[in-house]
């Protein structure tokens, strides 16, 4: 299987090179092919022959996920349909969700990013690796079978399994490894020395952890209680997709596939680049994606590139990713969500006018991040005030449930809607 | 070996090459492919000196070649194969490939371009045959053969080639490919431009689709070849316009 090692260990004038070239004949696709790329270059006079490096791409304009759903569903591809073979949607953090389209190459490319991620993560031909993510996060899935399979591993893939079947599938089919999100990976660990068996039952050694980051210490935990070694990789759980930066054997930062995605760090306020080591906004442009180019896409993560090369010897550059926001996205188990999406899907479910009512002002919601038997879940605080506590509370009650039961089904995440008395908050 | 970045070249005021990068690396064999005027030839004239006025970079193995004139570039191991084959029709083929020595007779090499006759001929003993009769007599196949021949006796390291299938029978354009492939099994780097993108994928490592003077796409030439786009403009398959159904 072809993991384009080359590129690893390339000349850094020899990299630049092939990624000018790779963002030069995108830009020019992006024009050609994609009317919303092509107004916006034309509205800000800019000439694609004057790209000449890549610090030039930040003469270019930001696209985000507004500008995703403002072009729902088809309209930023860059290709016709009938050269799309896969459609992946996912909930997207706007009112629409997100489309995104692969061309056959495309899923060569996501088969050759995934590969070398789970290679250089230490996973072989040897190993059963078994994909436990949640279902808003089922794309990541399949990529990460392709990638495994195509490294030639024995995948068991993502299915939605109770906890029991779960650790029971680990024991029985002698996983290796597991790839999970940080919070679905410490569920496994609080209950594996709960039950009968005991973590010499299981071949587990890797554990690679995706969605969310994890700290330090958590991290370590995991390490001792299962007796496994964690590797982080960081994707986007709309577009593009998982693993565009992962950690090698040194587990310092992660390594960016610079060959498909350049990474740029800016100051969310302004815009302007921001200096190695420095945090800020991460910004991405794909360098060979066919269907589906993103120019500049604002990430909403907040990273800082390295500036140290890494001990390990490969010529990637590297981000350190906490998990922070640079906007109002609440990232769960992966999944993120903004929080207009919770407020729109309630009003929607209550049937209340695109105006809140004044005794019940869902725009003043408050969010939390809960756990609930370690799974995580996001809890949402409404004030109400004393005009809603009479006979119709019941039925805002039935409505509620409907609520939570069509934002568990659209974003995969379980949300409980509670009602706060606003002299509560 | 052959490393163009930003290029820019222009007949009058037109601008036909608008920012071209792209590399070849040694022994392999890189394409260009694209429609007519899409700026693929401008290219190799600029690469061989014969293009006055150019913006960018060009460098062979690490050296610029802004400001060399022709002789200049064929000293540092760069030959043109190019459109149309150009062979002086009056003269004997083995004149016609003395005339790539040039430079060799010209530090009176005669021993090294004895040497280069004899691989030449080895390799196209059709010319051999020949060697005697005046190139205008020779067919379309052989006399891109001689094209090639002339090329390699000044014993290239990168070979230019432009449009070499041009005007010929699918027979001829598989062994003119053929023996590029040799060519490129004896070590010699090669820049083919190419409207036969079937033919010419089908041997190079790499490719670039060209479009009015700019690379629309670019990658490992297998890929190319199973692009849908590429296949619907530049291979032959009946699937209408190249981005039509949006």
């Amino acid at each position: 299987m072809m993991t384009n090692d080359e590129f690893l260990t390339m000349h850094e004038d020899e990299k630049t090179q092939l990624q000018l070239e790779r963002l030069q004949s995108t830009l020019n696709r992006a024009y050609r092919n994609v009317p919303f790329h092509k107004k916006r270059f034309k509205e800000l006079g800019i000439d694609l022959s004057e790209i000449e490096s890549l610090t030039d791409l930040a003469r270019l304009p930001f696209m985000d996920r507004q500008d995703i759903s403002e072009n729902y569903p088809y309209n930023l591809f860059a290709v016709p349909l009938r050269d799309i073979v896969r459609i992946h949607t996912s909930p997207g953090t706007t009112q629409n969700p997100t489309v995104s389209g692969y061309t056959p190459q495309d899923l060569s490319s996501w088969q050759t990013i995934l590969a070398r991620a789970l290679k250089i993560s230490g996973i072989t031909p040897h190993d059963i690796l078994q994909i436990t993510l949640n279902p808003g996060l089922a794309n990541w899935g399949r990529d990460y079978k392709y990638g495994a399979e195509a490294l030639g591993a024995s995948v068991i893939p993502n299915t939605p399994l109770s906890l029991e079947k779960k650790l029971m599938v680990l024991r029985d089919y002698k996983t290796s490894a597991l790839i999970s999100t940080p919070a679905s990976a410490l569920q496994l660990a609080t209950h594996i020395p709960k039950k009968p068996i005991t973590t010499s039952a299981f071949d587990l050694k890797t554990i690679i952890l995706v969605g969310e980051s994890i700290d330090k210490t958590e991290r370590k935990a995991m390490e001792d209680a299962l007796n496994v070694k964690i590797w982080c990789h960081y994707g986007l759980s709309e577009v593009p997709g998982p693993a565009i930066a992962f950690e090698c054997e040194v587990h310092e930062g992660l390594h960016m596939n610079e060959d498909y995605f350049l990474p740029e760090i800016v100051d969310p306020a302004s815009g302007k680049a921001l200096p190695d080591n420095q945090y800020g906004e991460l910004v991405l442009t794909t360098l060979a994606t066919r269907a589906f180019p993103l120019i500049r896409f604002r990430t909403g993560d907040r990273a800082k590139m390295i500036k140290q090369t890494c001990s390990c010897g490969r010529g990637l550059r590297r981000i350190e990713w906490r998990g922070e926001r640079t906007d109002d996205l609440i990232n769960i188990d992966g999944v993120k969500i903004h929080k207009k999406q919770i407020q729109r899907s309630i009003q929607a479910a209550l049937e209340f006018p695109p105006e809140f009512p004044p005794e019940f002002p869902i725009d003043t919601a408050k969010f939390h991040v809960k756990h609930r038997d370690e799974k995580k879940y996001l809890e949402v605080w409404i004030p109400v005030n004393e005009h809603i506590f009479s006979d119709e509370i019941k039925g805002l009650e039935a409505l509620i449930q409907i609520a939570e039961n069509n934002l568990y089904k659209n974003i995969g995440i379980p949300v409980s809607i509670r009602l706060k008395e606003q002299r509560t908050f | 070996m052959l490393r163009i970045k930003n290029l820019k070249c222009y007949y009058g005021r037109i601008m036909a090459v608008k920012g071209v990068s792209l590399s070849v690396k040694k022994g392999r064999i890189v394409t260009l492919i694209g429609a007519n005027g899409s700026g693929k030839s401008t290219i190799l004239e600029a690469i061989c000196g014969l293009l006055p006025q150019w913006e960018g970079e060009i460098t062979y193995e690490d050296i610029s070649l802004k400001g060399f004139d022709p002789p200049a570039i064929v000293k540092q191991g760069i030959s043109l194969v190019p459109e149309g084959r150009l062979v002086f029709p009056p003269l004997s083929v083995l004149d016609n490939l003395k005339l790539g020595a040039y430079t060799m007779y010209r530090k009176r090499k005669h021993a090294a371009v004895k040497q280069e006759l004899e691989n030449v001929m080895s390799l196209f003993p059709i010319l051999h045959k020949r060697a005697k009769q005046a190139a205008g007599t020779l067919s379309g196949g052989e006399q891109q053969m001689l094209a090639i021949g002339r090329a390699l006796m000044s014993n290239p390291r990168l070979l230019l080639l432009d449009e070499p299938s041009m005007g010929l029978a699918p027979l001829i354009v598989e062994k003119i490919f053929q023996i590029l492939e040799t060519l490129k099994n004896k070590g010699i780097t090669i820049l083919l431009v190419e409207q036969n993108a079937q033919a010419a994928l089908q041997i190079a490592d790499h490719g670039y689709v060209f479009e009015t003077g700019t690379v629309v796409l670019q990658g490992p030439a297998s890929d190319l070849l199973e692009d849908q786009g590429v296949k619907r403009a530049y291979l032959g398959k009946d699937y209408g316009e190249f981005y039509d159904d949006k």
